[in-house]
């Protein structure tokens, strides 16, 4: 990875200290299951979004296959992600593209 | 199966008969499912999809995931079942559900569909059967794809009922 760290200081503590200035995100991936109301009724009771917001998310993951429905740090994510299995929802936490 | 519908802050169906055995069958299966060892059900898609991954490319990041997540999970799921079983009438009549048993309702229903659909490898162009759930004579496989259309129908009454009441809220 190209990057502004001196090669000496590439230890693995500087690289997860780097790794923080990049957020994490949480992605919705598209399945044949689940009701596109039961995915809108999730986005909006587990993140706050309003109907209107939750609704364009999920046509993302209808549409394009997937959706990011937050991001933040890596923690975070874990834990947004955890929460949508427990609701079934297909998802996953990666650091942002 | 008469659909929820919102009453007051409740959430009230009616089920028949056939209709509760066919739920109490399908939710001792799937707490089967929950307490297999995943070291002994490796490999099976219904477990791997009801436990996903939590990262797709990244092993060692999906098996910190796994370690951190899947017991509790694991409890959860095991938790909305036994909500959803005290409130399943024993010989069919009225289901009634307060907020938090409704939404037991919503994660159950929606892992035995994950359940039921993984296993018929459903797709988004999978039609219902023309059969009646409960009804004989259907083959095995149309039984078991209209109690998944069934449960469609049960679980969507459901999330209809909690948006809508989500809408007067505010």
């Amino acid at each position: 990875m190209a990057g502004p760290l001196a090669p000496e200081r590439v230890s693995e503590t500087t690289t997860e200290e780097f790794a923080l200035d990049r957020p994490w995100v949480t992605v919705v991936w598209d399945d044949p299951v689940n009701l596109m109301t039961y995915v809108t009724f999730v986005l909006q009771e587990l993140f706050g979004y309003d109907e209107a917001t939750a609704t364009e998310l999920m046509l993302q993951v209808h549409n394009e296959g997937k959706a990011i429905v937050s991001s933040g740090p890596r923690e975070r994510m874990e834990h947004d992600t955890s929460r949508l299995h427990a609701y079934g929802l297909w998802a996953t936490y990666q650091r942002d593209a | 199966m008469k659909p929820f519908r919102r009453k007051g802050d409740q959430f009230v169906a009616r089920l028949v008969d056939a209709e509760a055995d066919i739920v109490n069958l399908l939710l001792d299966q799937l707490e089967q499912l929950l307490v297999a060892d995943a070291a002994d059900s490796g490999g099976d898609p219904v477990l791997a999809r009801l436990l996903p991954s939590g990262h797709a490319s990244d092993p060692q990041l999906a098996a910190e995931y796994r370690d951190l997540t899947e017991a509790g999970l694991r409890s959860g799921k095991a938790d909305d079942l036994a909500m959803v079983r005290a409130t399943v009438p024993r010989e069919g009549g009225e289901v009634r559900l307060d907020a938090e048993q409704a939404r037991a309702w919503l994660r159950t229903t929606n892992d035995l569909r994950l359940a039921m659909g993984t296993r018929l490898g459903i797709t988004a162009e999978t039609e219902p059967p023309d059969i009646d759930p409960s009804g004989e004579g259907a083959d095995d496989e149309n039984s078991q794809l209209a109690v998944y259309y069934w449960l469609t129908a049960v679980q969507g009454s459901l999330i209809d009922a909690l948006a809508a009441g989500r809408g007067d809220r505010r």
